[in-house]
């Protein structure tokens, strides 16, 4: 923490702090333009925007990495925070009981296993293997299984992100095809599978969805974070 | 003025937690990611002290709400790979697209018939269901 502010306490730190504090508040605006379509997600536009700013000033990546290092940091914490929403659902945690853990939890081996089968296919190197069995759970938790496990945590955060995007653009198209009507169900799955982004497609889905969501966000994380370690760690 | 304080305990709470968690995983050089150790920490101080949460809601809604703004440097790390991801396109592609979209649709259906069983199970609940938990 002490280097994360002394980085930040720098004219660079402060540079490029603003730089990413002002274009994740211009793409929280085209956001709302798109009406939070999940393609145009912040995430992507800020990245694109300092990314810019990166290329325009000649800075390299690791540089900037440096200089936000406070961002960064501050995962740790956020992470920790997500026992607020736990906290909140736990009601619904305890209606539904193992009904709604067993969907998860089928949810949450399902999407990372079918999606290293196909790497393991077409033969990709074991640290993208590995680092796409983290994909469908939220990003801070991803980097810090992914690395854990031999993966690479900078291409977790951008699996985690594009599984999160893709599973908000195809949710409606799935439900019909599986036809699944129940809003309760949609949630669980759309938080299991697409975590964040999922979560916020179920909030402009309702507040029902929403809460489902975040709970199927939040018993996914802890699970594969807590599994991934000892399943890689017993086939190798 | 208060809300300050709120904030201010809700804040030393997370952090607490958070380093508490580091350092016992550190410690007992357990598997586990430091930070979600921290979270059990705190989801079990919120049970025992259901008056905390208040104060941890003040402190860590905005964060919360605005957590993809942390994620920027690590994204941009990926241009690194990029020759890796380019070699791998494909793979990759199918393994997000078609493998995330059909784990959402099947989890979603079984998750369906699992909550449609409980429905039915219960008579006695079946009014209630979906609007008295909120």
């Amino acid at each position: 923490m002490i280097e994360a502010l002394y980085n930040t306490l720098s004219y660079r730190g402060l540079f490029w702090l603003s730089v990413s504090i002002i274009s994740y508040m211009t793409a929280l605006w085209a956001n709302k333009t798109c009406r939070g379509h999940p393609a145009a997600h912040p995430i992507l536009i800020t990245a694109l925007l300092v990314s810019i700013g990166l290329y325009c000033s000649n800075t390299h990546v690791s540089d900037y990495q440096r200089a936000a290092s406070l961002l960064h940091w501050l995962l740790g914490p956020v992470t920790v925070a997500l026992a607020l929403p736990i906290y909140r659902q736990w009601q619904k945690l305890r209606h539904y009981g193992w009904r709604l853990l067993v969907s998860i939890i089928f949810g949450g081996v399902l999407a990372p296993v079918s999606a290293w089968l196909t790497l393991f296919i077409f033969d990709t190197p074991s640290a993208i293997q590995f680092t796409m069995l983290a994909k469908s759970i939220t990003t801070p938790l991803a980097m810090e299984s992914s690395a854990q496990i031999g993966g690479i945590p900078a291409l977790a955060a951008v699996f985690v992100i594009v599984t999160g995007i893709v599973g908000a653009v195809m949710a409606s198209s799935m439900f019909a095809l599986f036809n699944v009507r129940d809003r309760q169900a949609q949630g669980i799955a759309l938080g299991t599978v697409a975590h964040a982004i999922g979560t916020a497609k179920a909030i402009q889905m309702g507040d029902d969805v929403a809460a489902m969501a975040t709970l199927g966000l939040c018993v996914n994380g802890i699970f594969t974070a807590l599994a991934l370690p000892v399943v890689v760690g017993l086939f190798i | 003025m208060r809300n300050v304080r709120d904030t201010m305990v809700g804040a030393a709470l997370v952090f607490a937690a958070y380093y508490l968690g580091l350092l016992i995983v550190t410690a007992a050089s357990l598997s586990i990611p430091g930070p979600l150790l921290g979270l059990f920490i705190l989801l079990g101080a919120l049970f025992c002290f259901p008056r905390l949460e208040p104060h941890v809601a003040r402190a860590v809604t905005f964060p919360l709400k605005h957590m993809s703004l942390l994620f920027i440097p690590a994204v941009l790390g990926v241009t690194v790979y990029w020759g890796d991801i380019k070699t791998n396109a494909l793979a990759i592609v199918i393994a997000i697209v078609v493998a995330t979209s059909f784990s959402l649709g099947i989890t979603a259906w079984l998750s369906q018939r699992l909550f449609n069983a409980k429905e039915s199970g219960d008579v006695a609940n079946v009014k209630n269901n979906g609007d008295t938990d909120d």
